[in-house]
């Protein structure tokens, strides 16, 4: 697929989209995401280790450690199917990135997409210095499609991994891939709870709060510069504030007495959706981020709280108590066309609108009480439970490719960040450390 | 007027029979005051009275909350920018989308690959490093961060603890899923509201906790319920609104954290906390 081809396939997906919103469709599922989409089988003969000394942060040698990260991202990808080539007689790419022989021979076995390369330390300059190439052989035109050619600090192996895969599934899908995505969340620091952001992985954690008492549920811009989040000032009010990541420069957005949580930014950046109880109780407002001119869009005697947009920035889904326990309701993006979307269940709290728009996942609780999560259409007709055993489940987001969700739980003792397909299958976690991390929200892609 | 009346809305934990039925999804919308039973009738004529600026003084449910915050803005932060008395902030940045561009920062495979150099956050493109930038930004992470922040919270929630304590004010415990003052918290409160008034200097803030079953969220609304329920019933036993503050922690400050109900009924608690300094 050319550059050209591929402009003109993500303009008619693009149409495709606006028309399913428009139209008013929700139960359109897009390529793979489609539950009979079938994935492309990819095999990774290996990352070889070439030259110099072996990586000195781990014993594992370099080549080993970049190839884990690809298969692990390959494998998540969803858009992949990893075959293990050891049964295929497949040797190793040649050199320059030349096919192998055998690689015919693979194909024949139903091997669609070949991936190798090598990676080593550079020896030749001051700084320790990795490379990695990496090289693509397409079983359909029978040759080698391409290569990548990646440098930089021992602190990018991992990047180039997830770089190079991402790189793959934007080749076969047009999609950006989530392997670059981050994962902002909450973690436990003796007794403050700061925000962090890692990569989607779990790995690369940092911090990027120190206020030593509470940052809650962040939220991020919809072109990742920014998280919204809500925080207490003086530990006695609570107020949303938004912080830059690469500067760590920090403004107070809204601080109104009362409550002043889950803020939400629009998926164009024009509106901040969030909850505050500083006229009575906890009411949806709306803030216009350039005119900063505030629309309130709820008034009733019970909470309304956890706005999140639909793909479209049309609709808002959120929870509200006014009909007795927790339940989502559905309302257009000024307050008006109100209604009640679950009716399962006696606490249904936490929504998070995914981006194909397509469905929305949110906890609910069981006849046994405890907390899972679920997804439902937007229309209500379809609904399903994702989630079961113990421990509370919390604060569904989605990835920006529809395909996984992050959440945190107490499956396993204290809150932990896990991850899910949208299927409800392949629960990973991905949190290991400290005593309690939750609140994930997973980055817009790049 | 306002000030007088006190609201429990009973029976929040067990069964809720749904109050609409599928039919009525589109009706709601039309009128959505015309199913709710009569029972929410005084709340929602408190909130219309809260609601009007004339009365958010006297009203128990925002002029509390309002006033605090005032003084609260007039002490403090130095560090954030933006930030206005009561409200929103006029100036931030724009955090407006012009879209991601049709590679999003790939550049796709080539058969003779020129080199591409990652560094730590630009090579994500956007987010850290702003779009496709050059160079590291990484390491400016927290650049505007107070690393005497934690350290200063600490010692003052430890005054805070100390003044407290001497004071012997009593907790507050309410049901699962409950902002009803039992009759136990009745009488701690009684009891507490006679301290308050023989310490007219003192001022009172009340934290709403909550054990760790649901979500963050609904948690963070509901304590706000229990420290509102608690101030209401103190400002029914004669205690002066303008010495109380209310602030909800939600499921976020448990004073125990094991995943047994004994655990969980000491975390569904209205603490009362002198307030000393700020």
């Amino acid at each position: 697929m050319t550059f050209r081809t591929g402009v003109i396939v993500g303009f008619c997906a693009l149409l495709g989209l606006v028309w399913i919103i428009e139209s008013g469709a929700a139960d359109v599922f897009l390529e793979a995401t489609r539950p009979d989409f079938q994935k492309i089988p990819l095999g990774v003969v290996g990352i070889d280790h070439v030259g110099g000394p072996e990586s000195p942060e781990g014993r594992a040698k370099l080549g080993n450690r970049i190839e884990e990260v690809l298969k692990a991202d390959v494998r998540r990808s969803l858009v992949f199917s990893l075959v293990d080539l050891s049964n295929l007689g497949i040797k190793a790419g040649g050199r320059g990135g030349e096919p192998d022989p055998s690689f015919k021979q693979a194909a024949e076995n139903g091997v669609s997409v070949i991936v190798w390369g090598k990676a080593g330390m550079k020896a030749d300059t001051k700084t320790p210095d990795v490379s990695m190439d990496g090289y693509v052989y397409d079983a359909g035109s029978d040759e080698v499609v391409g290569g990548k050619r990646y440098a930089g600090s021992t602190s990018v192996v991992r990047l180039m991994a997830h770089r190079f895969a991402d790189e793959l599934v934007f080749r076969y899908t047009g999609e950006p891939g989530i392997a670059r995505t981050k994962i902002a969340y909450v973690s436990q620091q003796g007794t403050a709870r700061e925000i962090f952001v890692m990569d989607y992985d779990g790995f690369e954690a940092r911090q990027l709060t120190t206020d030593g008492f509470l940052n809650l549920m962040p939220h991020w811009s919809p072109d990742r510069r920014f998280l919204v989040f809500t925080a207490y000032r003086n530990r006695n009010t609570q107020e949303i504030d938004m912080i830059e990541l690469a500067t760590g420069k920090r403004w107070t957005l809204v601080s109104q007495g009362g409550l002043n949580i889950t803020p939400a930014l629009s998926p164009d950046g024009h509106f901040l959706a969030y909850s505050s109880s500083h006229e009575g109780n906890a009411e949806l407002y709306r803030l216009d981020t350039r005119t900063k001119a505030v629309l309130r869009l709820t008034t009733n005697a019970g909470g309304d709280l956890s706005p999140s947009w639909s793909p479209s920035g049309r609709e808002l889904v959120f929870t509200s108590d006014r009909s007795g326990g927790p339940q989502l309701f559905l309302m257009s993006a000024d307050g008006t066309n109100v209604r009640r979307l679950t009716f399962d269940g006696d606490y249904n709290a936490a929504p998070a609108w995914s981006p194909r728009g397509n469905w929305i996942a949110y906890v609910c609780r069981t006849p046994k009480k405890e907390y899972k999560l679920c997804v439902i259409t937007p229309d209500g007709q379809k609904r399903m439970q994702l989630t079961t055993g113990h421990g509370v489940d919390d604060s569904p987001s989605w990835s920006p490719d529809g395909r996984h969700l992050v959440f945190s739980s107490t499956a396993d003792g204290k809150s932990q960040i896990y991850m899910i397909n949208a299927d409800g299958k392949d629960l990973e976690r991905i949190t290991f450390t400290g005593t309690h991390n939750s609140a994930p929200t997973w980055s817009p892609a790049s | 007027m306002v000030s007088r009346v006190v609201i429990f809305r009973e029976g929040i934990d067990g069964d809720h029979s749904p109050l609409y039925v599928r039919g009525d999804i589109l009706q709601e919308g039309i009128n959505p005051m015309k199913k709710l039973p009569a029972s929410y009738l005084p709340l929602l004529l408190a909130m219309l009275v809260a609601v009007t600026p004339a009365c958010s003084k006297k009203a128990v449910q925002s002029g509390g909350d309002g006033q605090t915050f005032q003084q609260e803005t007039a002490k403090s932060g130095t560090m954030r920018e933006g930030t206005r008395k009561g409200g929103v902030s006029p100036n931030f940045p724009d955090t407006a989308f012009s879209g991601r561009n049709d590679s999003s920062g790939l550049r796709g495979l080539d058969r003779d690959p020129s080199e591409e150099r990652l560094s730590s956050e630009a090579g994500s493109n956007g987010g850290f490093g702003g779009n496709g930038g050059s160079g590291s930004n990484g390491n400016k992470l927290m650049a505007k961060s107070d690393p005497g922040a934690a350290a200063r919270q600490l010692a003052e929630i430890r005054a805070e603890q100390i003044a407290s304590a001497a004071a012997e004010l009593r907790d507050v415990f309410f049901a699962y899923d409950s902002f009803s003052i039992t009759d136990e918290g009745r009488h701690a409160l009684i009891n507490n509201a006679e301290w308050i008034k023989s310490n007219p200097n003192t001022q009172l803030k009340i934290e709403g906790h909550c054990d760790e079953r649901g979500t963050s969220a609904y948690n963070l609304v509901l304590g706000e319920k229990r420290a509102k329920a608690v101030r209401n019933y103190l400002v029914e036993l004669g205690v002066a609104p303008d010495h109380l503050s209310v602030v909800s922690y939600g499921k976020e400050r448990p004073f125990c954290t094991e995943h047994v109900e004994s655990c969980y009924s000491q975390n569904r608690r209205g603490h009362l906390v002198v307030r000393t300094g700020n």
